[in-house]
């Protein structure tokens, strides 16, 4: 069985984060990430980055395993940054910003949705009423990307057997486009199949599940003291500038 | 004379491109019945299967489930009574874990909360699978995951099951400890399949299915020993291969020749 990256892999530790009322923790960390995007100056922007990376220290996941995922968000961060940097109305000071702001905000996914299993982000995401097509939409995007990702690789495999090697010409770019429709036509074929399957155990539109959460004090707390924080962040910025 | 679960009668099915993949096709199914539904390729035994709980409708022809047609009216009792088994356990997997998979039906059943866990257990335990609960269906092997397909369906207690090519990608050992899962469970049994080994050890009936219609019916001992329907219909080979390897000659003479 192949290793697939997943953003769970860590949920069964056990810290003040893991075992926080999963419904608590989704809204502070939620009400931190906004707080830390709207924070208009540089130094409390590093002082965002500082909490984000404090919260994974507690969480006890892995520094190593957040670089890894990382590693594809500094990707996109990086050529903001340089784009930002030249124009006339960003400069370097503006570049810094939105770049330590997006990468705070990433960390704290971490914590937020790495320090649980997935299905019971899911569940926590319904209790919360978030509308019912998202919450279905995000779970079979993540149940079905690992399937349609070995589908990808074996008719790479496939290719690659048969002498197809990955070059910049007309012929390698148009078989790589048809590779995708494939792609594409089997996803939909499957998703006919497995919405046929759940219609034969009486799928009506709603997906329902057993969750038993239980609010304590201390996931108040937590939450309020993460609030608290969020607030400050961008009290502080008022009476600073 | 046992109760007629299923009615089929004269029932067509032609895809949205006009190959026809059934054509008029009528039998009986009766209570405690093993029925194995074999055929080539393409011979339209998943398309007869999802006839059985109303995926599919006929324009024509009628499915009667005890006596109730497969209408919009009685479909919700009717998914209830049918339970299907896909090919693919990826496709009937559908749920983050194991646990809420097998959940799943019960639940839309309208169970309450403590019924819906003993259920769970119990199709768990059934199909050996106790303790995967908290797992996730891409942490499964292939065999795992058909037990795992399986029990999603017991949970519903459905009267009648009905199974797409359950020994599928199954490697010989998990194919035996499948066939014998399935010999235990009481229920009337619609297999379709290709694998003859299977449909010997698990069914009393046999119905061949060639191209869109059933071309026998008859008891799985007499249809077996039929090699020469078996070989007219895809599902021996062909006598110029047994008469080549009976000769231990490596040289099998074309088709044509």
């Amino acid at each position: 069985m192949e290793h697939h990256p997943e953003i769970d892999e860590y949920a069964g530790l056990s810290s003040p984060i893991h075992n926080w009322d999963p419904r608590a923790k989704l809204i502070a960390i939620l009400c931190l990430i906004f707080s830390i995007v709207l924070i208009p100056d540089l130094r409390i922007a590093f002082i965002g980055l500082v909490i984000a990376l404090t919260l994974v220290f507690v969480s006890r996941i892995p520094f190593g395993f957040m670089l890894k995922h990382l590693k594809w968000v500094i990707m996109f961060i990086l050529p903001l940054f340089v784009i930002v940097s030249l124009t006339p109305s960003g400069g370097i000071e503006r570049a810094s910003l939105i770049s330590v702001k997006a990468l705070s905000a990433v960390i704290l996914i971490f914590p937020m949705i790495g320090t649980m299993r997935f299905d019971t982000t899911m569940k926590a995401l319904e209790k919360l009423k978030i509308p019912k097509k998202l919450v279905q939409m995000i779970m079979f995007t993540y149940r079905y990307i690992f399937v349609f990702t070995n589908e990808l690789h074996r008719m790479l495999t496939s290719l690659t057997s048969r002498g197809f090697s990955r070059r910049i010409s007309i012929y390698a770019m148009s078989t790589t486009g048809k590779l995708l429709g494939m792609l594409f036509v089997r996803s939909h074929e499957r998703a006919e199949r497995v919405f046929n399957a759940m219609v034969s155990r009486g799928y009506e539109g709603n997906i329902h599940t057993l969750v038993d959460f239980k609010m304590r004090k201390a996931d108040i707390l937590k939450a309020a003291i993460l609030i608290a924080i969020a607030v400050a962040l961008n009290v502080v910025c008022l009476t600073v500038i | 004379m046992r109760e007629r679960v299923i009615s089929i009668t004269n029932v067509s099915y032609t895809y949205h491109d006009g190959t026809p993949a059934i054509k008029g096709i009528s039998l009986d199914i009766f209570s405690g019945e093993s029925v194995g539904v074999i055929g080539p390729n393409g011979a339209g035994k998943t398309t007869l299967l999802l006839h059985l709980n109303g995926i599919l409708s006929s324009e024509n022809g009628s499915v009667k489930i005890r006596g109730r047609e497969t209408r919009k009216e009685n479909i919700k009792g009717i998914r209830r009574d049918v339970g299907l088994v896909f090919q693919d356990p990826d496709d009937q997997l559908f749920m983050p874990t194991v646990f809420d998979d097998v959940a799943f039906g019960p639940i839309n059943m309208g169970y309450a909360d403590e019924e819906v866990r003993k259920r769970v257990a119990q199709a768990l335990e059934w199909v050996g699978m106790k303790g995967y609960e908290g797992r996730s269906p891409h942490h499964l092997s292939v065999g795992e995951k058909k037990r795992i397909a399986i029990a999603t369906i017991l949970s519903m207690s459905p009267e009648i099951l009905v199974i797409d090519e359950p020994t599928a990608n199954l490697d010989p050992r998990a194919k035996w400890e499948l066939i014998e899962l399935l010999k235990g469970l009481p229920m009337t049994k619609v297999v379709a399949s290709h694998d003859l080994e299977m449909v010997a050890a698990l069914c009393e009936r046999t119905i061949i299915l060639d191209e869109g219609k059933v071309v026998a019916d008859d008891t799985t001992a007499s249809i077996m020993s039929n090699t020469a329907l078996l070989e007219r219909h895809g599902l021996a080979p062909a006598p110029r291969i047994i008469e080549a390897q009976s000769r231990g000659s490596n040289q099998v003479p074309s088709p044509n020749g």
